[in-house]
């Protein structure tokens, strides 16, 4: 199918819009913080209200040309910020307005609002401060030392996406549902009954609210009808009015109806607060189906029609760029992308294959449109047809990057494994980057990334960070003093089990922050079973409730234990001392030790047992030191293993290692191997990476990069298919693919004004090549040329 | 027993149906001037200086090209790959060098595989004494088939021998019933003026509703070329050019005009 002119106009203008800081939502959200509005209620009913007043106060935009309404700011890419959750400085805000990455532009308007305005109100009182004043000495040292990050400090938890209810549930409907919680409260036995009413309270406002949001644009479409001299569009302008009547108070009855009160719901969740990953209508093809159907039998809709509607619908989240991050955070996850997934085919509730039309309309529309968001992905099952796989690989050859295929089987084992119901498993599918979720019953936290190979380099140095001569780890001795590589082992152990714990006491009082300073009464208007049990989102509300951290740097610190235990306790090669002199040197000197351990040593991602055994115990002990841990909400601590950047960040504070790698370089990513050691082909990683037990985690990351030559003719699509069919037949969770080739990388880089659009993927997403860091930039031309040796 | 393998190819994607895994066995009794594996032809272990790099420091190395595995170790390492290769309907591929060289290896690694069910292709230039053929045959599944030049003095001049014992066994093993994919390298200069293709053409064409499965054409490339420098070998071909991919589509409609199957690549 074709773009309309419409969409492709559309689309222009999503492109050309520049990313911009708006101060209406800060101002908006003080303004309400110091009236009396905000004094003497209960929080969650101080936030519904705070939520209430920016709907109600915040300047409406409506694009020429658009069929779908709504903006989170005053216009595309206006970027609101949250004071109350992270508060900018001036500084901040100068370095967003010149830094060359992912960059958003801030007037002198809005700096003088924050000056006198923002600031002065919120300095020492947002959320950040909160949890900063309350982190111990060690998990400050740790966090200082990048040992982890912490996801909350500036982003409320996110990381959840709806699930068919909401399509087909109204928030008039959802307000009977409040009443009759209400009614249900049991003040005479329930010690938290009053709680629970104050949170259903707010919960209730939040319905009004974004019914009276809704209502307010059906206004200004009807005073833009008025105003229309063109008769097509004054057709149109009515028509949008008549649907922001209806939804998102009544359930949606057409498919135009249904993608406008699904933006609401988006815009309502990024407008309360600043979740991580955005929010996501998940498996909208399945969504979507029936009423397509319908509309279709019925005459109301053609297929073009419903493209275009869809393509309205795309634009509007690349309008969407992430809220800013700052400082660690920034360079974690620096991106205009905010981590849409939108989801495709995949199983039905029964357990049949649910690739259907719109899946093939959507992926269509996915190679046509080719904007940064939403991000989407494939959800192969055994049941999938090989047309399905084939039609993304059409996509994935043109080297954008999108989408990345993902195992349903896999992520339905992984939820049932977390004790989800098979319905809600098969409901489910991956967010983010490639986090499983039981969609729409699920509060998901991811917490932070945590740095594996950093702690193995604090063990070498016996409890001590290199770079910068403190003691973050406990004293477990001199690696001298090891026997054996089982000594070292034991060691590193304890160093994980130490840190992770360290993590995990955060986690535990960073959630209770939330739970009591930031509800979040609209997202848990969304995410079933709050409005039942009267709970937050943000204090164990939803049914299943989970808790991540995510293990980053496995093929590096693979390499490492693999190179120690080869070559100074197996082979006897070099000592202790020459490996830990030749890494505090960084190599300088040590020219035929760097050698041998980059070239003559055993590594990960060639299908060799004896690297590879190293990644299954660190994974094991890693999952040990985390699985398992209940949090204050009722979750429970698991791991994944995803690093969006921050193998960049984390090797930028690791010095060489013990595999050769230089000091300071990044990481390995996800699990796929460190950059240009795997020597054997893609079917070697793919074994490696199956080795370890994808099932007991809630996602892994492996990247493949392809040069375009893998995907010339049906044939190699064949085997580009068996090849992802195997790896998901070992459980594999997720593949992706990076079709680039390295001439014209190095190419973008020079001249980056002629790539503009070049995609890729970088690591759970696709980012512009031009918005990534040069160092990162360089590392994909390293990948990409060794792919294509 | 034990056979001399330069190379181990894993994901092998051009070397018959599906994912295979490909040996590179050493030893061939041509000569071409374009053979892009001047390490398959000698039959004996080679050292040759490899250069590795890390950032700007080079370190030369000495290199052995060529080691010995017993057919066991080969189906061990095949075997790493066998849910790709069941997946993808793939298996083994006996690629060179020239693989018939090694004959007494080569059945026995045949059989072994066969035992295991695992699917098995013969990648040869077909110039091999008849009794070595018909010990191969019968544990072969398929066969990539080198026809090069129809003209025994011009085969001769360009890879060493001439062509009468290749097109002899070619006949044979589609006599046999065997299953063949025919592979021709078009190399500029030597077999892609006009009447040369069409005596291929025809060639081929005759040959239509036997077991002759596809014709790959494969483009003369030059990757190979750097490696004639390590060897210690003169590169012949200097001057010639690699084919476009636009002559390369004109050959494969000039094929396809007469019904022949016929690919680019393999």
């Amino acid at each position: 199918m074709k773009l309309t002119d419409r969409v492709i106009k559309l689309r222009e203008q999503s492109l050309n819009a520049v990313e911009t800081i708006s101060a209406e939502r800060a101002l908006l959200v003080t303004e309400f913080y110091k009236s009396d509005m905000a004094r003497e209620v209960s929080v969650p009913v101080r936030r519904a209200r705070a939520f209430e007043y920016i709907l109600r106060n915040k300047k409406l935009c409506i694009n020429e040309g658009e069929l779908i309404v709504g903006e989170r700011g005053p216009a595309p890419k206006a970027t609101p910020t949250y004071p109350e959750i992270s508060l900018h400085s001036l500084d901040d805000l100068e370095i967003l307005d010149k830094r060359d990455k992912v960059s958003f532009k801030v007037s002198k308007e809005v700096k003088d609002i924050y000056e006198k305005e923002i600031i002065p109100y919120w300095r020492g009182k947002s959320n950040r401060d909160k949890i900063m004043e309350a982190m111990t000495p060690a998990w400050k040292k740790a966090y200082k030392a990048g040992v982890f990050t912490e996801f909350q400090e500036q982003r409320a938890p996110g990381h959840t996406v709806l699930g068919y209810k909401l399509f087909s549930t109204g928030f008039l409907d959802l307000k009977k549902e409040i009443e009759e919680s209400i009614q249900d409260l049991d003040f005479y036995r329930d010690r938290y009954a009053y709680d629970k009413a104050e949170e259903l309270k707010a919960m209730d406002i939040a319905c009004d609210a974004i019914i009276m949001y809704a209502n307010r644009n059906a206004d200004e479409l009807e005073k833009m009808a008025s105003e229309s001299t063109d008769e097509k569009r004054r057709t149109e302008l009515k028509e949008m009015a008549r649907i922001c009547r209806k939804v998102p108070a009544h359930a949606p009855g057409t498919f135009h109806e249904m993608l406008q009160h699904y933006w609401f719901v988006h815009l309502g969740v990024v407008t309360e607060l600043n979740p991580w990953d955005s929010f996501n209508p998940g498996r909208l093809d399945q969504h979507l189906l029936p009423v397509y159907t319908r509309d279709k039998t019925e005459g109301e809709l053609t297929e073009e029609r419903a493209y275009e509607l869809l393509g309205c619908f795309w634009v509007k989240f690349n309008n969407h760029p992430s809220p800013p991050k700052m400082g660690v955070t920034a360079q974690e996850s620096n991106t205009y992308t905010d981590f849409c997934l939108i989801n495709l085919g995949g199983v039905k509730p029964d357990g049949t294959d649910a690739v259907n039309d719109i899946t093939y309309m959507l992926l269509d529309l996915i190679g046509e449109m080719r904007i940064l968001q939403p991000s989407s992905m494939v959800q192969v099952s055994k049941k999938s047809p090989d047309k399905f796989i084939y039609k993304a690989l059409d996509i994935i050859k043109t080297g954008f990057g999108q989408p990345s295929c993902f195992n349903t089987d896999a992520i339905i084992q992984e939820l049932i494994q977390q004790g989800k119901s098979i319905v809600d498993a098969r409901n489910g599918g991956a967010s983010g980057c490639v986090e499983t979720g039981a969609f729409g019953t699920e509060s998901y936290w991811l917490t932070g990334y945590f740095n594996l190979a950093k702690i193995l380099e604090i063990t070498l140095y016996d409890g001590i960070d290199p770079r910068t001569g403190e003691t973050v780890g406990l004293p477990t001795g001199n690696p001298e003093d090891f026997k054996n590589f089982d000594d070292l082992f034991r060691a590193f152990r304890q160093q994980l089990e130490y840190f992770a714990s360290t993590k995990i006491r955060g986690n535990n009082v960073i959630e209770r922050i939330f739970a009591g300073n930031l509800p979040a009464p609209f997202l848990s208007l969304l995410i079933e079973d709050c409005i039942a049990k009267g709970r937050d989102y943000n204090d164990g509300g939803a049914r299943y409730n989970t808790t991540y951290i995510q293990g980053v740097g496995l093929g590096t610190i693979t390499d490492m234990l693999s190179s120690i235990r080869y070559n100074i306790y197996d082979k006897k090669k070099y000592t202790w001392k020459q490996v830990i002199d030749a890494m505090t040197n960084d190599f300088e000197g040590y020219d035929q030790l760097q050698y041998d351990l980059v070239y003559n040593s055993p590594k990960y991602g060639n299908d060799d047992d004896y690297a590879d055994q190293h990644a299954v115990m660190v994974f094991e002990a890693f999952y040990d030191a985390v699985n398992g841990h209940r949090t204050p909400r009722g979750g429970i601590h698991r791991i994944n293993m995803l690093p969006t950047t921050s193998h960049v960040y984390f090797g930028s504070v690791i010095g060489a290692t013990p595999d050769g790698r230089r000091a300071y370089v990044p990481l390995s990513e996800g699990i796929s191997p460190f950059q240009g050691v795997d020597r054997l082909g893609p079917t070697a990683v793919i074994k490696s990476a199956s080795k370890i037990d994808h099932l007991r985690t809630g996602g892994t990351l492996l990247n493949q990069k392809f040069s375009p030559r893998f995907f010339e003719d049906e044939d190699s699509y064949q085997k580009l298919t068996a090849l992802i069919r195997s790896y998901f037949k070992m459980d594999g969770h997720h593949v992706q693919f990076n079709v680039v080739d390295a001439d014209t990388l190095r190419n973008a880089q020079k001249h980056p004004e002629l790539y503009r659009d070049l995609i890729v993927r970088v690591a759970g997403y696709s980012d512009y090549f031009n918005d990534l860091g040069m160092d990162l930039q360089n590392e994909i031309i390293r990948r990409t040329e060794h792919e294509s040796l | 027993m034990k056979g001399l393998i330069f190379n181990i190819k894993r994901y092998a994607i051009h070397d018959g149906p599906g994912i295979r895994v490909t040996f590179f066995m050493k030893g061939c009794p041509l000569g071409c001037w374009w053979c892009h594996n001047p390490e398959g032809i000698s039959k004996d272990v080679q050292e040759v200086e490899r250069v590795d790099r890390i950032g700007d420091k080079e370190f030369t190395v000495n290199e052995k090209v060529g080691k010995y595995y017993t057919e066991a170790e080969l189906l061990d390492i095949a075997k790493k790959d066998m849910v790709f290769i069941e997946e993808s309907g793939g298996g083994v591929t006996f690629s060179g060098g020239e693989p018939l060289v090694q004959d007494d290896f080569l059945s026995e690694a045949l059989k072994l595989f066969r035992n295991e069910g695992i699917h098995t292709v013969v990648d040869t230039s077909g110039y091999a004494r008849r009794s070595v053929i018909d010990k191969i045959l019968p544990l072969t599944d398929l066969f990539l088939f080198d026809i090069k030049h129809l003209d025994p003095a011009k085969h001769k001049k360009f890879t060493g021998v001439s062509n009468d014992l290749i097109l002899a066994n070619y006949k044979h093993i589609l006599e046999k019933g065997k299953k063949v994919i025919i592979r021709i390298p078009l190399i500029p200069g030597f077999n892609d003026d006009e009447g040369q293709l069409n005596a291929l053409r025809d060639f081929v064409a005759g040959r239509q509703g036997t077991n002759i499965e596809r014709v790959d054409l494969l483009p003369y490339h030059r990757i190979g070329s750097s490696k004639y420098r390590k060897f210690k070998l003169e590169y012949r071909m200097q001057n010639i050019e690699q084919p476009s991919a636009r002559r390369m589509n004109e050959v494969k409609d000039f094929f396809a005009a007469s019904g022949v199957n016929v690919k680019i690549g393999g």
